[in-house]
């Protein structure tokens, strides 16, 4: 398919072009090569050395990637927190993204009352800091002082009630259930915002060929907007297995109890970092962030080449 | 098929009366057309018959049964909306039968339906294909052919024509038509558009600000406007009016004086001298020379169409007036020209814009 190319443009000298393109773009490949490429290369780069312990850096290849994975030392922690990291992300699947979706699905019927309360309400948390949202949520779920067990209990329930953030069965699925109530905002307005653009009339030829309120949601608007579902989801992912900061500020780095709750954010940050007895090691945790990196990579790829070129926007 | 019925229809938005009292019979079979400038709250009544809104009081009846208290689709009726309203994401086969599924029709009836729809609409070769993948047109077509599927007791039209371009629209208009007379069926059209009215209608219902202006056939509206509202929608160019005073009367005539038409004899009727009226009379009725009723101005625009051209002319009272004149012999712009109608053809409306019926009109 041949270019649309303007006459000015066609007919501009060489040089010239290329120094228009320089203008409009340079700033902005200055500015992202900055501080996106480079730091990205130069943590590769730094993942194929090694030090010793006066400092001095050597080049080792592959070989930080080998023992990361092979060597039982690093490879049973990195497994668990990827299989860990895995499972923070399968609950936010199957429980944020739902609830997201259903909530819009709510939001967008009509005649419902208090429409932008429940909105805001809703979306509030996710305004919240992290740190301040784990505290809360540590303080809450205690066994000791927290209020959960107490208003478990003016239920009739308190038997059901248990450590669940120090339990090694429960404190991974606990924190990925805070942090889904957390963030549970951000895939209910993307799609909310999506099932506003179906327009009305498509709705109500819907009414007039005899479907409900649920069937409309169910056959016509959630195909619809499928596309901002893959969305949403390929934006869990790239957030999940970039995740730390929760875990972190409920659990610390050791990601507790005995590493049930560790995923590779906190792996890295022992890793990179050090913490308590152990020493930080730069380039093994430069080939944390690697492996990291090319485990979203593929998440991303996986996206974008096989589930969106199958899907397809509608414009109305 | 079915009779349509309504019953003192009210329908508000707190304050605002989005219709007044409507009352409207339409018989088994017949194509009624609801035409009205937007905000009339014809596409406010279409939906209440749909069950789409509901009403604030009154009755809808659909074959005899009151209806307002069923859904849409327990209402046996079929809509066709302006955006055509196509499910982007099944084909044109899907679309038509994806609501019989919901409503139980078995699969066999399902096909007998949907070929026979295919066949009256021409769709066969689109079945498979995707609405992004149809025209306006025969985008337009498949949501009839949905509408035809359901074998409703009525067809609801909402401005289907208005999407489309100006060829496109008389020959989907010429299809509808064609349609209702194959089908028979009870059909209710909404348009903002009089030559769509006029030419598809059995009947036309003239609303204005929530309520019906005039009910009457086609011919009938146009010749025996009910009043000044109707006298001035129906009809392209509008119909010219002329305000005046009656003057005396004697003889069975009244003598009629104002700015822009010297004096005039109309057949007397209910008014006494005194009274102000408002003459009106279509540019077609309006040419050069003398007659009966005569009115002069300066001609400012002459717009040609080949079969007529219409002489805009700037009155006595500084309004236009618009005047239809055959021929090649057109006044030319700035010429000064006197106009002039037989008494036959002008239409005499009290001070309250109601039609006073003494006058006889050629509706022949």
């Amino acid at each position: 398919m041949a270019e649309p190319m303007s006459q000015v443009v066609a007919s501009m000298p060489r040089g010239r072009f290329l120094a228009l393109m320089a203008l409009f773009l340079g700033p902005s490949v200055a500015v992202y090569t900055l501080f996106s490429i480079y730091p990205l290369i130069a943590t590769m780069a730094l993942a194929t050395y090694t030090t010793d312990s006066a400092g001095a850096y050597a080049f080792v290849g592959l070989a930080n990637f080998v023992t990361l994975l092979a060597d039982s030392v690093w490879s049973k922690p990195f497994w668990n927190a990827a299989w860990n990291n895995l499972i923070f992300f399968a609950v936010h699947m199957a429980v944020q993204n739902p609830i997201g979706i259903a909530l819009a699905g709510l939001l967008s019927l009509p005649g419902i009352r208090f429409k932008s309360l429940y909105r805001t309400a809703i979306f509030l948390p996710t305004m919240l800091s992290v740190v301040i949202v784990g505290f809360s949520w540590n303080l809450i779920l205690s066994p000791l002082w927290g209020v959960a067990e107490g208003a478990l209990k003016s239920v009739g329930l308190g038997g059901w009630f248990a450590p669940w953030l120090g339990l090694p069965s429960t404190a991974l699925a606990t924190l990925a259930l805070i942090s889904v109530w957390q963030f549970v905002g951000i895939p209910m307005m993307l799609i909310y915002a999506a099932l506003l653009n179906i327009p009305d009339e498509l709705v109500d030829a819907a009414r007039v060929d005899g479907l409900g309120n649920f069937r409309i949601f169910w056959h016509i608007k959630l195909p619809l907007v499928l596309p901002t579902i893959g969305l949403v989801s390929v934006l869990t992912f790239v957030g999940n297995f970039n995740a730390f900061d929760l875990i972190y500020s409920v659990k610390g780095a050791l990601a507790g109890p005995n590493f049930a709750s560790d995923i590779l954010g906190t792996f890295f940050y022992r890793t990179f970092f050090g913490y308590q007895l152990q020493l930080g090691n730069p380039t093994m945790g430069a080939a944390v962030a690697t492996v990291m990196f090319f485990i979203i990579l593929v998440g991303v790829c996986f996206y974008l080449f096989v589930i969106q070129r199958r899907m397809r926007r509608y414009a109305f | 098929m079915a009779k349509l019925h309504i019953d003192a229809l009210n329908k508000s938005y707190g304050e605002t009366k989005v219709l007044v009292d409507v009352d409207l019979a339409i018989e088994d079979g017949e194509f009624l057309v609801l035409v009205g400038p937007s905000g009339c709250g014809k596409s406010t009544l279409l939906r209440m018959i749909a069950g789409l809104d509901a009403p604030t009081s009154g009755d809808i009846y659909i074959a005899e049964r009151k209806v307002n208290a069923l859904a849409p689709a327990e209402r046996r009726i079929a809509m066709v909306f302006q955006s055509y309203a196509l499910y982007p994401h099944m084909d044109v086969l899907k679309n038509m039968t994806f609501g019989l599924k919901f409503t139980g029709v078995p699969a066999a009836e399902r096909e007998r339906r949907v070929a026979e729809a295919a066949r009256m609409l021409r769709l066969e070769p689109l079945l498979k294909r995707y609405p992004r993948d149809l025209s306006g047109g025969q985008r337009q077509r498949v949501a009839i052919g949905r509408a035809i599927v359901r074998e409703p007791d009525v067809f609801l039209f909402d401005e289907p024509l208005s999407n489309l371009d100006a060829a496109l629209r008389v020959s989907t208009r010429v299809e509808i038509a064609r349609l209702h007379r194959l089908l028979k069926a009870t059909m209710v059209y909404v348009t903002h558009d009089q030559i769509e009215a006029m030419t598809l209608a059995d009947r036309i219902v003239v609303m204005n600000q929530g309520r019906i202006e005039q009910v009457g056939k086609p011919l009938d509206l146009y010749y025996e406007p009910a009043n000044l509202f109707v006298a001035g929608f129906i009809g392209s160019p509008a119909m010219n009016f002329f305000t005046g005073r009656v003057e005396r009367i004697e003889g069975g005539e009244a003598l009629v004086t104002g700015p822009c038409i010297g004096s005039v004899a109309v057949p007397a009727a209910t008014f006494s001298p005194g009274d102000d009226l408002t003459l009106g009379v279509r540019p077609e009725h309006l040419g050069q020379g003398a007659g009966a009723f005569s009115t002069s101005g300066m001609v400012e625009l002459v717009e040609r169409l080949g079969e007529a051209s219409f002489a805009h002319v700037r009155r006595a009272d500084d309004r236009l007036m618009v005047a239809e004149i055959r021929g090649r012999d057109t006044p030319a712009p700035g010429e000064s020209v006197t106009l002039s109608a037989p008494a036959q053809d002008i239409h005499v409306f009290d001070a309250r814009g109601r039609r006073l019926a003494a006058t006889p009109v050629n509706s022949a």
